[in-house]
This record gives structure tokens, C-alpha cells and sequence, in this order.
């Protein structure tokens, strides 16, 4: 049986046996917990499923409410994308300001790097409860420093028009992350580049517009990509902070999604939602990395292309 | 071509293997026997902290006193319905679980009659009737009420001290409680008469409505001529007028907060706060809901009831357990945070007699027979969604419709 031809193909399928065993626990948690769900909210959405009580096969009607009957919907997702328009760019703006500020060597930069990223660690349960009394229009802290400023602060949680900055305000507040994540990127920029860049006679602005802005491009492609599917997956502030009002003003979709899922009950109407939600995530990702060739700079493909010039 | 057949196989072996899994996970764990040969009962709470220890001593109780039961604490905390509703969809429901909203979960219930009926007449009515109300849905019942509160209005003593005023008593009417509003309200202090939600729970909202003898709904579920009845809009119009009179504000919670801070004379509430209320060194009374001319007031009930699921193996047992939970002894041991139901404690403890306690028993002898329309009608949580919305139209200071369009809009 052990015949030549067996042997080399056996000692190869062991050798690639071997990773699959390893990676093994996380592709078993993957299933389970991960994919499972996955496939199978994807079953319920063309089911009229209600928690309790049989589900009912209704092939796409699910969807079809949703286009057609449900103005909620509309309304949800419009928020919600008004919501990322301004939450994505702000988010990037005061990430990579605080990033340069903390690159900066002052005594004590590392306190206020601690302080910078700390809100990322806590449980956005508990900042939004914080947030809920700070934002209090009567007897918030935020009108109360108005007020000593002389400014009459708004009434954040009441007013439909300034919820929704409201939320923006407080999902900002967890910029940490990304904050971190650029300074670690600043922060591996050779430092020949800019002594060379300031004997060439380069003030700090150029050097930060010719220098920093392009190196860091790949950094602020992932930053976007992360921060636009938060923003159009954000809930827990919305859930704990407005709950949707005032007047539906901060109804985002996740919200939308939730509510339909565990307070009407329609687990499948709510799978609908939620694949909506992942296409068009899976769409703007896609969208933003198709436009990334034109924005961003990778060091590693202009070497490739210097030799490719030397070679011609 | 190797490959792509290689991946596709890949492919249908995981979601072969996710449905598998799926499945094993929804088939019943429920009514296990224990090692031992025991009834192992799950029951869940929806309460926290120093509660959970009082309850798990309860259970530690019984479970010694019935060598064949055993009973297993689930303490799911804050996000209570969800979990609930979930074990549900995955049949794996807890064989008895602490509930309110029975009309959204009574497909998953058992039915009590016959369980209550063998135990004698003697048995139902010692529970204060207008709580069994609160734990049926049509004609049958499907939990065994376990505590309670009704809605009280709590005053701030001593802002009525300051502007020289009475204490409420019962029988006052609103246009007392709008006079003594105004009286307490100062605009140099920022002090304000009355607070209510801006975004009032449509469920706790009713209540007002059916003072003035009107509801959201009749018996047969239908709003128009009822929501938008004239007594209907007279009663949102006088909350809206206290709104613009400036005798009263609204605020982001349930006005717990601005009484702590003693910037609000009164508010609506249930006893959710008094001890809280007492450990802030507040200097408050209760005093039943004012009337609306010679109508008497009534209030919504919160209920706090358990119920048995419909999956559960072992029915009998527990009923047995429930019957424990809800009995004189389990009564008295919750009475640090729960408003008995039976009227042999009340009696016994001489809860009558408790200045703050008493007002929460009239209310309740007050408002039996009144039905929320969460129990009458087909799908209240999205009626419930339509009626939140158009309250907040009326009662938000950048819109205050007038009540009669803002109702026509939902009830028509």
C-alpha cells in the first residue's frame, strides 16, 4: 500500500493540516457565533417570525414593507446618513489635531495622552448616562459653563435641532482610538524627511501639507473606512440618550433595526433592515476604496514603481 | 477548477454545520431533572443588587422546604425583556419569569384559571382585585400579581413651606394643583410648580385621560371618538396650558432629578423613589392624583407579576412555586421594596396606617376597573409609538400643536 507515489502527498496534507489545527478554536467560535447568526438572520429575514408563535415563509415581503409601506425606514436611514456626514469628517479633523498635539514634545504629554485616549476604554453605557446629565438643559454642567461664559446654552436633548449635534458631540467624545491610531503613524515618520524638508527651507505648515498629510494617507483611508461604519452603526448613545426623540429627530437606523426587533417583535422584518444595512455599508467600503487610488500614497508602490522605471 | 469546488464544499459543510448547531441550541433544555432526581425549575428576575440577595434567600427557603424541587435563580438585570424575549424566540424560556407586558408575551404564557380556580375563591380574593386586571389578557389569566405601584403626586414640603402654602390633601382637584403651581413658582429661584416627561409614556399617560373619564380607546380597541373626544383634548390642552403658563416644565426623565435638586414642587411618579428620595435628606409628602371636577382620579397600575411559560415541563411544580413567591410569607419578606398585594399583609402590617403607603393603597382601591389600552388593543407598540410621538408634538416647545390636530392625526 505505502507505495511512492502515496508518500509525498500524505506528508503534505499533514503539513497543511497542521495551521488549520491551530487556527482550529477560532474558526469553530467563528461559526457558532459569527457565521451562524450570519446565515441564519438571513433565513428569518424572508420570515414572518414573531418570538413567540409559529414563523410564517413570506419570501420577500419583508423587504417589500420595507420599501414600499414603511416611511420609517426613510426617515432612519436619511438621520442616520446626515449623521455620518458630519460625524466622519469632524471625528477625523479632531483625531488627527489631537494626534499632532500629542506627538508635540511638552513636559506631561504622556498625562495627556492617557487622558486623551481613556474615554475609548469606558463602557459607552456609562458615558452616555454621564451624558444624559451633562447635556440636561436646566441643570446640565455643559449650560451651566455657557452661562458663566454668558451664553444661553440650547436645549440639547429637547430641541429636534440640536439632538442630533448633541450625539455627534458625544460619539465624538470616544475619538481615542483613532487618535491613537494616527499618532502611532505620525510617529513612524522618519525624521530625516522633515530636517531634510526644513534645510530646503520648509516651514512647519508645509512640512505637515508635503510630509505628514501624504505619508499617513493609508492611516486616514482606514480611519474613514472604520469611522463611516460606526457612525451608520451607532446605538447605544441614541438608545440611552434620546431613545430616538426628540420628535424622532436622532430615529437612527440601528435604532430602527432594534426597535423592530426586540419591541414590535418582527425578528424577521428586523433581519431585513439589518442586511439592508450591510449592503450599503459593503457598498460605501467599496466606494471609498475605489476612490483611495486617487488619494492614497503607498511607499512600498513607489519603490516598486522606481524600479519599474530603472528597468525601462 | 480544483478550488472554487474545494471552497463551495468549504461553504455548504459550515452552514450544514451552523443550522446543526442552531438546532441544537433551540431544542429543549427545559424542565431538566437534576442529578439527584430533582424538578429543576429556572426563574427569572428582573430586579438588581441587594433585591437579587433578598430573593435568592427566598428561593434558598423554599428549595430546603421541598427536597424535590429546586429552584434556580436567573438574575437578568436591566435588559430584562430583551432576554426574556429572546430565551423565548429560542425556546429556551425560563419555566417562570417575572412579567408585565402580558399582552405582547401571552402566546408564550400558561393560563392560570384552572391553577387558581383549585385553590378556592378564598385564595383570588385575597389579591386586590383591581390587580388581576393587570395580569390577564381577555378573559384569561396568565400571572399571579406580585407587587405593584400606582402613580402618586410627591410635593416638596418644604418649598410649600416657603411660598406659605397647604399641603395637598387627598381629594384636591387640578385646579388646586395648577393654583398651588403657580404659587410655587419662581422664576428668580428657578423654581417651578409642576414637572412632567416632555416625552410621557403613552402607557402611564392613559391615566390622566380616564380621571377626566375619557381613554384612549373604547372596548373594542377603537380610537376615533375617543382619543380625539373633547375630554380627551380638554385634558392634554390643561397640561399644555401649565407649559405655557409657566407653571410648569417639562423634563428629560420623570422629574426624579429635579425634585432631588429641589428645583420642581411636585411631580408624578410611581414609589420607585422613596427611598431614594429619604436617603437624599428630601422633605417630601405623597398625596393621591388630583380630580377633575367631581370625577375621582385615577391611576395606571405597574405591575410587577410572574407567569409561567407554556414550554415548561413541570407545571405543577411550578405553580407550587409561584404560589410560594406570591403567598404571606414571600409578601412580607419584599416589603423593604415591594408594595404588598395580599390584603391579609396590608392588614397584618398595618400598611394602612403608614402616612406615605396609604396613599398608594387609596389610589389603588380608586382605580379598579379601569383597563389600559395596551390590553385591549391588537398591536399597542406601535400604537404606542404613534401616541409618543404626537405628545411629544404637543407638549415640545418647538412645536406645542394643538392637541386636537395632533390627536385627530393618530386617531383618524
Amino acid at each position: 500500500m505505502f507505495t511512492k507515489k502515496n508518500k509525498p502527498k500524505k506528508f503534505t496534507l499533514v503539513r497543511k493540516r497542521v495551521p488549520f489545527l491551530f487556527i482550529l478554536p477560532w474558526i469553530i467560535g467563528f461559526i457558532v457565533f459569527t457565521l451562524g447568526p450570519l446565515v441564519f438572520s438571513l433565513i428569518m429575514s424572508l420570515f414572518d417570525w414573531p418570538i413567540a408563535g409559529e414563523a410564517k415563509f413570506i419570501g420577500f415581503d419583508n423587504f417589500k414593507t420595507m420599501f414600499t409601506a414603511d416611511p420609517q425606514f426613510y426617515d432612519s436611514l436619511v438621520i442616520t446618513l446626515k449623521f455620518a456626514l458630519i460625524f466622519v469628517p469632524l471625528n477625523l479633523l479632531v483625531a488627527l489635531v489631537l494626534a499632532l498635539l500629542i506627538t508635540q514634545p511638552i513636559k506631561g504629554i504622556k498625562i495627556f495622552r492617557t487622558i486623551f485616549y481613556l474615554p475609548a476604554v469606558v463602557s459607552g453605557v456609562a458615558v452616555s448616562i454621564i451624558w444624559g446629565w451633562m447635556f440636561n438643559s436646566e441643570y446640565g454642567v455643559l449650560n451651566y459653563i455657557l452661562s458663566l461664559l454668558g451664553i444661553e446654552g440650547p436645549d440639547w436633548l429637547i430641541d429636534p435641532k440640536w439632538a442630533i449635534i448633541t450625539i455627534v458631540i458625544a460619539s465624538a467624545w470616544g475619538v481615542g482610538t483613532m487618535m491613537l491610531i494616527f499618532y502611532t503613524d505620525i510617529k513612524g515618520i522618519p525624521y530625516e524627511m522633515y530636517e531634510a524638508a526644513s534645510i530646503d527651507g520648509a516651514g512647519p505648515i508645509r512640512q505637515f501639507i508635503s510630509i505628514t498629510i501624504p505619508t499617513i494617507t493609508p492611516t486616514i483611508l482606514f480611519n474613514v473606512i472604520t469611522s463611516v461604519i460606526a457612525a451608520l452603526q451607532q446605538l447605544t448613545l441614541v438608545l440611552l440618550l434620546t431613545g430616538g426623540g426628540p420628535l424622532k429627530s436622532t430615529y437612527f437606523y440601528g435604532l430602527f433595526v432594534y426597535n423592530n426587533a426586540f419591541k414590535h417583535h418582527e425578528l424577521g422584518y428586523a433581519s431585513a433592515n439589518a442586511w439592508f444595512m450591510f449592503i450599503i455599508i459593503l457598498l460605501l467600503t467599496m466606494l471609498i476604496f475605489k476612490s483611495s487610488s486617487a488619494w492614497v500614497f503607498y511607499e512600498a508602490e513607489v519603490k516598486k514603481e522606481r524600479k519599474g522605471r530603472k528597468r525601462k | 477548477m480544483n478550488v472554487p469546488k474545494r471552497m463551495k464544499l468549504f461553504f455548504l459543510f459550515t452552514i450544514v454545520a451552523t443550522l446543526l448547531l442552531s438546532a441544537c441550541s433551540s431544542s429543549d433544555t427545559n424542565g431538566e431533572k437534576a442529578e439527584d432526581g430533582k424538578v429543576k425549575l429556572r426563574f427569572a428576575t428582573w430586579d438588581v443588587g441587594d433585591d437579587v440577595e433578598l430573593q435568592q434567600g427566598l428561593i434558598d427557603e423554599f428549595n430546603a422546604k421541598n427536597s424535590d424541587i429546586e429552584v434556580v435563580l436567573e438574575a437578568y438585570g436591566g435588559d430584562y425583556d430583551t432576554k426574556i424575549t429572546a430565551g423565548i424566540g429560542a425556546k429556551d424560556a425560563p419555566d417562570i419569569m417575572y412579567m408585565w407586558n402580558y399582552p405582547q408575551y401571552k402566546d408564550a404564557l400558561e393560563p392560570l384559571d384552572s391553577y387558581i380556580k383549585d385553590r378556592g375563591e378564598e385564595y383570588k380574593s385575597n389579591f386586590y382585585e383591581a390587580l388581576w386586571n393587570y395580569n390577564s389578557v381577555g378573559e384569561d389569566i396568565y400571572g399571579l400579581p406580585v407587587g405593584y405601584t400606582t402613580h402618586v403626586v410627591y410635593y416638596n414640603k418644604d418649598l410649600f413651606d416657603a411660598a406659605g402654602l397647604e399641603y395637598p390633601q387627598a381629594g384636591w382637584t387640578w385646579e388646586d394643583l395648577q393654583a398651588a403651581a403657580k404659587k410655587l413658582t419662581n422664576k428668580d429661584k428657578k423654581i417651578t410648580g409642576f414637572a412632567f416627561p416632555g416625552q410621557p409614556d403613552p402607557y402611564d399617560f392613559e391615566m390622566y385621560l380616564w380621571g377626566n373619564g375619557a381613554s384612549y380607546v373604547d372596548n373594542k380597541g377603537k380610537l376615533d371618538g375617543n382619543l380625539n373626544s373633547k375630554k380627551s383634548i380638554e385634558t392634554f390642552k390643561m397640561f399644555q396650558n401649565m407649559l405655557e403658563e409657566g407653571i410648569a416644565i417639562t423634563t428629560e426623565g420623570w422629574g426624579d432629578t429635579e425634585m432631588k435638586s429641589g428645583k420642581v414642587g411636585m411631580f408624578i411618579n410611581g414609589a420607585w423613589y422613596l427611598s431614594a428620595f429619604t436617603e437624599a435628606g428630601i422633605n417630601y409628602g405623597v398625596v393621591e392624583i388630583p380630580a377633575f371636577g367631581n370625577n375621582p382620579s385615577a391611576s395606571i397600575v405597574s405591575s410587577s407579576g410572574i407567569a409561567m411559560s407554556k414550554d415548561s415541563k413541570y407545571k405543577e411544580a411550578a405553580f407550587k412555586f409561584m404560589e410560594f413567591w406570591t403567598g404571606e410569607q414571600a409578601n412580607k419578606a419584599r416589603l423593604s421594596f415591594e408594595l404588598p398585594v395580599l390584603k391579609s399583609v396590608v392588614e397584618s402590617e398595618k400598611l394602612q396606617e403608614d402616612p406615605i403607603k396609604k396613599v398608594f393603597y387609596n389610589m389603588l382601591e380608586q382605580s379598579e376597573g379601569y383597563t389600559p389600552t395596551s390590553f385591549v388593543t391588537e398591536d399597542w407598540s406601535k400604537l404606542s409609538d404613534d401616541l409618543s410621538l404626537v405628545f411629544e408634538q404637543i407638549f415640545n416647545p418647538s412645536t406645542r400643536v394643538d392637541p386636537k390636530e395632533a390627536l385627530n392625526s393618530v386617531a383618524k
